[in-house]
C-alpha cells in the first residue's frame, strides 16, 4: 500500500504549551489507523490538522507527496465524523448527506441516487424526511458516516465517534464501522482513548503520550511487545518491574535469574520487564519461580483476579482456578511471557498494583470519557 | 420572542400559590387595560357604545402606510448593516468580543431621548455637521432623516441578538461545513444564515416594533413636516381625544401581535433570540 | 485582507454609533450655549445643572422609583417563577404569553392602556390623579419589569428541577424552609440579573413614564423630554454626559465582575 498522508516534523502549541512534538508518521492507502492515547496526549489535535482546522507551527503535512499545510478544509479530499456529530439541525436527515453534493451542483437524481445508497449502507432507509435532533445517538452517528462519506473522500476522520453511546451500541457500531471501511477501501483514521475499541478495529496503532508517538504497529505488536512501560501499561493489565538484562536471553528480577526469548541489551543493563497478568501460572510454591502471599481475590467471570505480594512488589495474576486470600503460591512464568523494554521516562511510573482497586480504575475511565 | 420552556408537571397546590400575586398582578395591570383600550376605542367621549373611532381611522390611513414604509426601510438597513457587524463580532477573538459587546450596550443603555437629540443637533441646518463642513445642507426634516434617527437608535437591537445567536452556533458546525465543501462564503449562506434566522426574527421585531410606534424620533428629526403613527396617538393624548387615541393604539396592538405571530411561524420560538 | 476589512467595518460603524454621543460630551464642556460651535471649555453647564433643584428631585425620583419598581418585580416575578414551575402546562403558557404582553406591544399602546386603566381607577375611587402619580409610576413600571425578571429567573428555576427540593424536604424541611434555604440561593444568579435589569429598565423609560406620569412625580427621562422640547441649552447636554459616564462605569464594573469570575471558574486550559 502507498503512503497517502505523511507528517514530517510536525509540532504545535497552544498558549505556549507543547501539545504535538515533532511528530513523524506516514499513513497508507486504505488502511484503518488508531490514534490512541490518554486526554491531552495531541491526538486530536493532530486530527484537526490532518482535517484542515488546525496549522501546525512547523513541520509539513504531505497529501500524496504535496505539501497540503495551508490548503483549507473545504479543498482537502479528507472528510471528518464529528465528535458530536456536528449535524445541522436546519436540515432533515437526506438533506443533510446530500449537503455537499449539493455544495458541487450535482444532478438531483444523481444526488438521490447517492443518498438512497449511502442510506442503505449506514441501515438507515426509510429516515430520510426525519429531523436529524429526533434521531438517537446511534441514528445521527450513522448519518455524521454517511454525510461525510458520500462526496468519496480519500480519508475518513473520525475523532472519539463512539464516544457518547453505551457500551452495547459501541460493540455493534464497532463491527459496523469496520465493515463501511473495507466495503468502500478507504484510509479511515481513528481517535480513541479506548484501547479496546482500538485493538479491535485497526490496521494500525500510533499509540501518543504527551505530545509524542510511543509505538507504531499493528494491534498484535502494541499487545506483545510494547515498547515502553507507558504502552505496556496502557494497553491491557501488566506487572512492570526492575530487572537486569545478565545476557541475551537471561534476566534477573525479583531476585530470580529467568530464561526469555529476548536480546540484544547490553551487558547488565537495567531494564524494564512486563509480564501479562493472564501469562502467569499459579503453581505450588515448592515448584514456583517466585513466591508470594495472596492479598486479595476478585472473581471476574472469565477468571479470577489474584493480587499477589512478591518482596513488597504486588503482581496481578488472572487466574481460572480458585486461589483463598492469604495463601502463599508459586508462580511460573514462561520465557516467551517475559517481555524486555529499553528504560524509559515511564519507567517506574506503572505497572504496580499495591494501589490497585477497580473502583479507583473505572474512576478515573469515567474521568478521562468526561474530559471530552 | 423566546418562549419559557415548561416541564410538564403535577400541580402541587402550596407551591403554585407562589404564582397567585403575579396571576393578580397581570389581570389587574395588563389585562385590565387592555379591556379599558378597547372599551376606549368603541364608546365616545360620553361613555356611549359608538363605532365613529374605529371608523374614522380610515383618516389616518396615510400615516399608517408613512409609519409603516419608514420602519420597514429603517428595519431592513439595520438587518443590512446589522447582520455583518453581528457576524464578524461573533467570529472575533474571544477576548475582544466581551469588549466588543460592552462597546454596543452603552449606546444601547443610553437614553433614547438624548441620542435622539444629539443627531439633531449634528444634523441641524446650523448645527455641528453643517458648521463643521461649513455647508448649508437641510437634512431635518427630510424622510431620511427620520430613517437614518431610526437605524441610528435601534442598531443595537438588531445587532445584539444576531450575535448572541451565532456565537451560539456550535464551532463545529462551521468545520462541518467546510469539511464537506463550503468555501467560506458558502459556510455563511448555507449553514449560519439558516441556524440564525431566531436572531433575526427577535432582531427585526425589535427594531420594527419600536420604530413604527416613536414618536419622538419624528418629532425632533422630522422637524414638524412628518406626522408618524405614534405622533397621532401622542397628539390624542395630549389634546385629551382618548377615544379616538385608544382606537389607534388598539388597531396597532392588533397590527403588530399578528405579524409577531406570522413572523413566529417561521422561526422555532423555544431556541435563540434572547432579549437583552 | 478579510482581517482589515472586517475591522475596517466595524471600525465604522462603531464610529457613526458613538460620533453623537462624542459630540454631546464635548459640548456638554462648551463655554457658550451653542451646541453647534465649540468656543472654549468650562464647567459653566455642570454648575448650573447642580444649582437647579429640579435636577436632583427628578434623579432621586428616578432612583427611588427604580429601586421600588424593581424590588416590587422581583419579588413577585421571582415566587411566580416557582408557582409556574409547579403548574400544568397549558395554563403556565397561557400565564406567559399574558406576562409578555407588555414587552411585545409597543411602550406606546402600554403606556395609553394603562393610563387608561388609572383614569378609570381615579374616577371609581374618587382620588386626585396627581396624588396617585408615584403609584400609577410604580404600578406601570413593575408590570413592565416582570417579564423581564421572570425571563432570567425561569430557565435557572427549570434547570433547578426538583431534587433539590425533595432532598431538603426528605431531610426535614417544611416546603417553605426548602424554598428559603435551598431553592433561593441557587436561583440567587437569575434572579440579581433580572432585578439590574429591571433596574436599568426603570431609570431607562421615558414612553410608558410619559403617558402614565403626572407632574407631580418628574423622572430624569421626563425631565430630558422637557428640557428638549425648548431650545436646548448645554445643561441638558451636562446631565445626559453625567448620565452616560454612570452607564459606561457600570457597564464596566459589570464586565470586569464577571471576566473575573470567568477566570476563577475556567480551571482548565
Amino acid at each position: 500500500m502507498a503512503k497517502l498522508i505523511e507528517l514530517k516534523g510536525l509540532s504545535k502549541s497552544f498558549d505556549g504549551e507543547k501539545v504535538l512534538n515533532a511528530i513523524d508518521l506516514y499513513i497508507r492507502d486504505g488502511e484503518f489507523i488508531t490514534l490512541l492515547g490518554p486526554s491531552g496526549c495531541g491526538k486530536t489535535t493532530m486530527l484537526r490538522i490532518i482535517g484542515g482546522f488546525e496549522t501546525a507551527d512547523e513541520g509539513r503535512l504531505l497529501f500524496e507527496g504535496t505539501d497540503i499545510g495551508h490548503v483549507p478544509a473545504y479543498k482537502r479530499h479528507i472528510n471528518t465524523v464529528f465528535q458530536k456529530y456536528a449535524l445541522f439541525p436546519h436540515l432533515n436527515v437526506y438533506e443533510n448527506i446530500a449537503f455537499p453534493l449539493r455544495l458541487k451542483k450535482v444532478k438531483e437524481d444523481d444526488i438521490q441516487q447517492r443518498v438512497t445508497d449511502m442510506l442503505k449502507m449506514v441501515a438507515l432507509s426509510g429516515f430520510e424526511n426525519k429531523s436529524v435532533s429526533t434521531l438517537s445517538g446511534g441514528q445521527q452517528q450513522r448519518v455524521a458516516i454517511a454525510r461525510a462519506l458520500i462526496s468519496h473522500p480519500r480519508v475518513l476522520l473520525l475523532d472519539e465517534p463512539l464516544g457518547a453511546l453505551d457500551l452495547k451500541l459501541r460493540k455493534d457500531m464497532q463491527n459496523e464501522l469496520k465493515t463501511i471501511q473495507k466495503a468502500i477501501g478507504i484510509t479511515f483514521i481513528y481517535v480513541t482513548h479506548d484501547q479496546e475499541e482500538a485493538l479491535s478495529m485497526s490496521d494500525t496503532v500510533v499509540v501518543m503520550a504527551d505530545g509524542e508517538i510511543q509505538q507504531i504497529g499493528t494491534p498484535t505488536d502494541i499487545y506483545n511487545e510494547p515498547k515502553n512501560a507507558f504502552v505496556a501499561d496502557f494497553i491491557g493489565e501488566s506487572n512492570i518491574v526492575d530487572g537486569i538484562m545478565l545476557e541475551d536471553k537471561k534476566v534477573k528480577f525479583s531476585s530470580h535469574i529467568f530464561d526469555c526469548v529476548d536480546g540484544g541489551f547490553a551487558k547488565n543493563e537495567a531494564v524494564d520487564v512486563v509480564v501479562r497478568p493472564e501469562d502467569v501460572d499459579v503453581v505450588e510454591p515448592s515448584r514456583g519461580m517466585l513466591t508470594g502471599q495472596v492479598t486479595s481475590v476478585t472473581f471476574k467471570g472469565v477468571h479470577y483476579e489474584i493480587i499477589v505480594d512478591i518482596g513488597g512488589f504486588k503482581w496481578m495474576i488472572q487466574s481460572t482456578d480458585y486461589v483463598a486470600p492469604d495463601a502463599y503460591i508459586g508462580l511460573y512464568i514462561e520465557p516467551d511471557a517475559i517481555h524486555i523494554m529499553k528504560k524509559s521516562k515511564y519507567s517506574g511510573k506503572f505497572g504496580d498494583y499495591s494501589s490497585f482497586s477497580d473502583e479507583l480504575d473505572r474512576l478515573s475511565d469515567a474521568e478521562l470519557a468526561e474530559e471530552f | 420572542m423566546q418562549q419559557l420552556d415548561i416541564p410538564k408537571k403535577k400541580p402541587s397546590f402550596m407551591r403554585t400559590i407562589a404564582a397567585a400575586p403575579h396571576i393578580v398582578w397581570a389581570v389587574m395591570f395588563i389585562v385590565l387595560p387592555l379591556i379599558v383600550v378597547v372599551w376606549y376605542a368603541f364608546t365616545d367621549a360620553e361613555g356611549h357604545v359608538s363605532f365613529e373611532n374605529i371608523a374614522g381611522l380610515s383618516d389616518y390611513a396615510d400615516t399608517f402606510l408613512l409609519s409603516l414604509e419608514l420602519s420597514v426601510i429603517a428595519t431592513f438597513v439595520c438587518l443590512l448593516i446589522g447582520y455583518p457587524l453581528a457576524y464578524m463580532m461573533a467570529r472575533a477573538p474571544k477576548h475582544r468580543q466581551k469588549f466588543l459587546v460592552m462597546l454596543l450596550m452603552l449606546p444601547m443603555w443610553t437614553n433614547l431621548l438624548i441620542r435622539t437629540y444629539s443627531i439633531m443637533a449634528i444634523l441641524d441646518d446650523g448645527g455641528f455637521l453643517n458648521t463643521l463642513l461649513g455647508t448649508d445642507l437641510h437634512i431635518i426634516g427630510t424622510k431620511g432623516a427620520v430613517i437614518f434617527g431610526m437605524v441610528y437608535d435601534f442598531l443595537p437591537y438588531m445587532v445584539l441578538p444576531i450575535y448572541t445567536c451565532i456565537s451560539k452556533i456550535d464551532r463545529h458546525m462551521w468545520e462541518a461545513a467546510e469539511d464537506l465543501g463550503c468555501t467560506p462564503f458558502q459556510v455563511i449562506r448555507k449553514v449560519i444564515l439558516p441556524l440564525s434566522t431566531s436572531g433575526v426574527v427577535s432582531g427585526v421585531t425589535m427594531v420594527l416594533v419600536p420604530s413604527i410606534s416613536t414618536f419622538y424620533i419624528s418629532q425632533k428629526l422630522g422637524g414638524g413636516t412628518f406626522e408618524l403613527i405614534g405622533d397621532t396617538i401622542e397628539r390624542q393624548f395630549v389634546s385629551g381625544a382618548l377615544n379616538t387615541g385608544a382606537a389607534i393604539s388598539f388597531i396597532m396592538m392588533l397590527l403588530i401581535l399578528l405579524s409577531l405571530a406570522i413572523m413566529n411561524r417561521f422561526t422555532d420560538a423555544d431556541e435563540g433570540g434572547v432579549i437583552v | 485582507m478579510k482581517k482589515h476589512l472586517s475591522r475596517i467595518y466595524m471600525c465604522l460603524i462603531f464610529g457613526i454609533l458613538y460620533i453623537p454621543i462624542l459630540t454631546l460630551i464635548l459640548f456638554s464642556f462648551n463655554a457658550t450655549n451653542s451646541t453647534a460651535v465649540f468656543t472654549g471649555f468650562s464647567f459653566r453647564w455642570y454648575a448650573e445643572l447642580f444649582a437647579s433643584p429640579d435636577t436632583f428631585l427628578a434623579l432621586s425620583n428616578t432612583l427611588i422609583l427604580a429601586i421600588c419598581s424593581a424590588t416590587l418585580s422581583t419579588v413577585i416575578g421571582t415566587a411566580a417563577c416557582e408557582g409556574i414551575y409547579r403548574m400544568r402546562r397549558l395554563p403556565a403558557k397561557l400565564l406567559n404569553s399574558v406576562t409578555n404582553i407588555p414587552m411585545m406591544n409597543p411602550d406606546i399602546v402600554t403606556g395609553m392602556s394603562m393610563m387608561l386603566c388609572f383614569v378609570a381607577f381615579v374616577g371609581v375611587l374618587q382620588i386626585d390623579y396627581e396624588q396617585f402619580g408615584f403609584f400609577a409610576m410604580l404600578i406601570a413600571h413593575t408590570t413592565f419589569c416582570l417579564p423581564y425578571v421572570i425571563l432570567s429567573v425561569m430557565p435557572r428555576r427549570n434547570e433547578l428541577g426538583k431534587t433539590y427540593s425533595e432532598a431538603a424536604m426528605d431531610l426535614g424541611c417544611t416546603p417553605l424552609q426548602s424554598f428559603f434555604k435551598v431553592e433561593l440561593p441557587n436561583l440567587m444568579p437569575g434572579i440579581l440579573s433580572g432585578f439590574v435589569m429591571a433596574f436599568t429598565l426603570s431609570l431607562d423609560d421615558f414612553v410608558i413614564s410619559y403617558f402614565v406620569g403626572s407632574s407631580s412625580f418628574q423622572t430624569l427621562p421626563l425631565l430630558i423630554y422637557s428640557m428638549t422640547k425648548k431650545k436646548v441649552k448645554p445643561d441638558m447636554y451636562a446631565l445626559s454626559t453625567l448620565i452616560i459616564v454612570t452607564v459606561f462605569l457600570l457597564l464596566l464594573l459589570s464586565n470586569i465582575r464577571s471576566s473575573k469570575k470567568l477566570r476563577k471558574g475556567g480551571g482548565r486550559s
